[in-house]
């Protein structure tokens, strides 16, 4: 009986030390990237010329950054939750051509945080040259590209076709080459919102009206306040005033802003979302680690610690 | 007040008393065996400090018992039959708040977090802290059972912040979701200022049915 008494207390305190802590995990793909990825060549060390218009063929060499857009007809793969978010489902692609010798064409693309090689031939006319690219095939998304680049114009335009039967096997890409340059200055800009749609709380409202009982469903993500438009974790080193008054949404954008900045691809959804739509965000790499600054090394620590705060003890009883 | 409806109302403080005791306990435990990375003390750059170091945890190891020992002393039950056991615990209380929980938790709140005005709250609370417990214990020796209710009223009151300060914030958080400095300089003073009004509501009561009682007695 004792004993019984005994597993039960037990039992109720296990239960309750929820509500000191919680034991959620924070995000971070960068730090926690396999370490396999290392040795994949980064894209932004390519010998890449200026030029940004076409004229003959090593001009085709470099990053071509663009939106990678579904080209499904009137299926409609559209993500839509709630009336905060709205998102066609495309991506920032970056398509690297990194060496062409004769016929042949080497490089590799870069979208949400995926690193495939590809190889394909070139062709050419007096308007324009006709590259085809084929990735390996051993990835889920892998797929060929036919793309299209007018001589004397600044843009490259092409569609892709999966090989396996994905969701969405069919996309269309308008490109113009792009130089990553880092720029430790360089601030968010007022454009698509952060929302954490995997993270909602789903709350049910009642209200009387005239007697009649309207219900209804509204939903609270997990976001972020101004103060990422103001606070720069790469040209400073961050103290505790700065951000004790931040919450997770906050912590986690200034953190992945350092990300950004780099060039760095996330393979996190609502991140992905958020990124690309700042016009200045280039995703060409998905390692990053070793371009790091200082400054930006100990930010990162420190704003994983507040992070790791704000997950665990921020709605709990504690101090936190 | 009905008999039943006391009755109801002592078992809630009990079981309110006693769920958030163990939750208090709780979080004592993320302190043992010694550990200065986790929890408060992730954020507490102070803890390099050896004297914040002292302070810290004197003050998390002394202040549980407290908070135990002192729910007794409020069950007039033990109170008129065991007035021994009233007296080793109260003494107990008294040395604990006075050598070690209120002198630890003055220094902690010259470091404490979210500026001046939260540092200026911790400070004055363990000062009246310190002050209310040593009232009560002069009053108790000189047999003035009146005061010395009235001021170890108000001493576990203060006592109770550990537990207010952090179901306040949980409420805010929850509820009002605003930034956690914000919460935290909001609770630094609700977590005392309101028990310190509850406190003063309690004696008024107990004071007032005192002098009836005296009143009808009279009769």
């Amino acid at each position: 009986m004792k004993f019984i008494q005994y597993n039960l207390l037990i039992l109720v305190l296990l239960s309750c030390s929820e509500q000191i802590k919680s034991n959620k995990k924070i995000q971070d793909e960068v730090m926690s990237a396999p370490g396999s990825q290392t040795n994949i060549s980064k894209s932004d060390t390519l010998i890449v010329n200026n030029n940004i218009i076409i004229k003959n063929k090593a001009d085709l060499i470099g990053n071509w950054v663009g939106w990678f857009e579904p080209d499904m007809g009137n299926q409609n793969n559209d993500l839509a939750v709630d009336d905060q978010i709205y998102w066609g489902r495309e991506n920032k692609i970056s398509l690297s051509i990194e060496d062409i010798e004769g016929e042949n064409v080497k490089g590799h693309s870069v979208v949400a945080g995926n690193y495939r090689p590809f190889s394909g031939t070139i062709s050419d006319s007096d308007t324009e040259y006709m590259i085809t690219l084929k990735e390996p095939g051993d990835d889920k998304y892998d797929g060929s590209f036919q793309i299209s680049m007018k001589k004397n114009q600044k843009i490259i335009s092409g569609k892709w076709k999966a090989y396996k039967g994905i969701e969405i096997n069919k996309r269309k890409f308008n490109l113009t080459k792009k130089l990553l340059k880092y720029n430790p200055n360089q601030l968010l800009e007022y454009s698509r919102e952060y929302v954490d749609w995997t993270k909602l709380n789903t709350e049910k409202f009642r209200e009387e009206y005239e007697n009649e009982v309207f219900e209804y469903i509204s939903t609270t993500f997990s976001s972020a306040t101004e103060s990422i438009y103001s606070i720069n974790a790469s040209n400073r080193k961050l103290s505790k005033k700065d951000l004790e008054n931040l919450n997770k949404g906050d912590l986690l954008i200034i953190r992945n802003t350092i990300y950004a900045r780099h060039g760095f691809s996330f393979k996190n959804r609502p991140l992905r979302i958020f990124f690309d739509a700042q016009e200045w965000y280039i995703p060409v790499n998905i390692d990053i680690k070793s371009n790091l600054t200082e400054i930006e090394k100990e930010n990162i620590q420190l704003l994983l610690k507040y992070e790791k705060n704000a997950v665990e003890y921020y709605d709990s009883f504690g101090r936190g | 007040m009905g008999l039943h409806l006391k009755l109801v109302f002592q078992t809630c403080i009990v079981i309110a008393f006693i769920y958030f005791a163990q939750l208090l306990v709780l979080i004592t435990l993320q302190y043992v065996p010694l550990n200065y990375d986790v929890s408060f003390l992730q954020l507490k750059t102070e803890i390099n400090l050896f004297h914040y170091r002292i302070a810290f945890f004197t003050h998390v190891y002394s202040s549980i018992f407290v908070l135990l020992l002192g729910f007794f002393q409020f069950i007039p039950f033990i109170r008129k039959n065991y007035k021994k056991t009233h007296r080793i615990i109260g003494m107990l209380y008294i040395l604990i708040i006075l050598f070690l929980s209120a002198p630890s938790g003055l220094i902690m709140g010259y470091y404490g977090n979210g500026g001046i005005y939260s540092q200026l709250s911790f400070c004055l609370q363990a000062i009246l802290w310190f002050i209310t417990t040593l009232l009560a214990n002069r009053y108790a020796i000189k047999g003035q059972y009146i005061k010395h209710f009235n001021f170890m009223t108000i001493s576990y009151a203060l006592t109770l912040s550990a537990i207010s300060l952090r179901l306040f914030k949980w409420i805010i958080a929850v509820f009002w979701q605003l930034p956690p400095m914000d919460i935290y300089k909001l609770v630094v003073w609700l977590g005392w200022i309101i028990n310190l009004i509850v406190a003063y509501g309690i004696i008024k009561f107990t004071n007032r049915k005192r002098q009836r009682l005296n009143q009808m007695k009279a009769l």
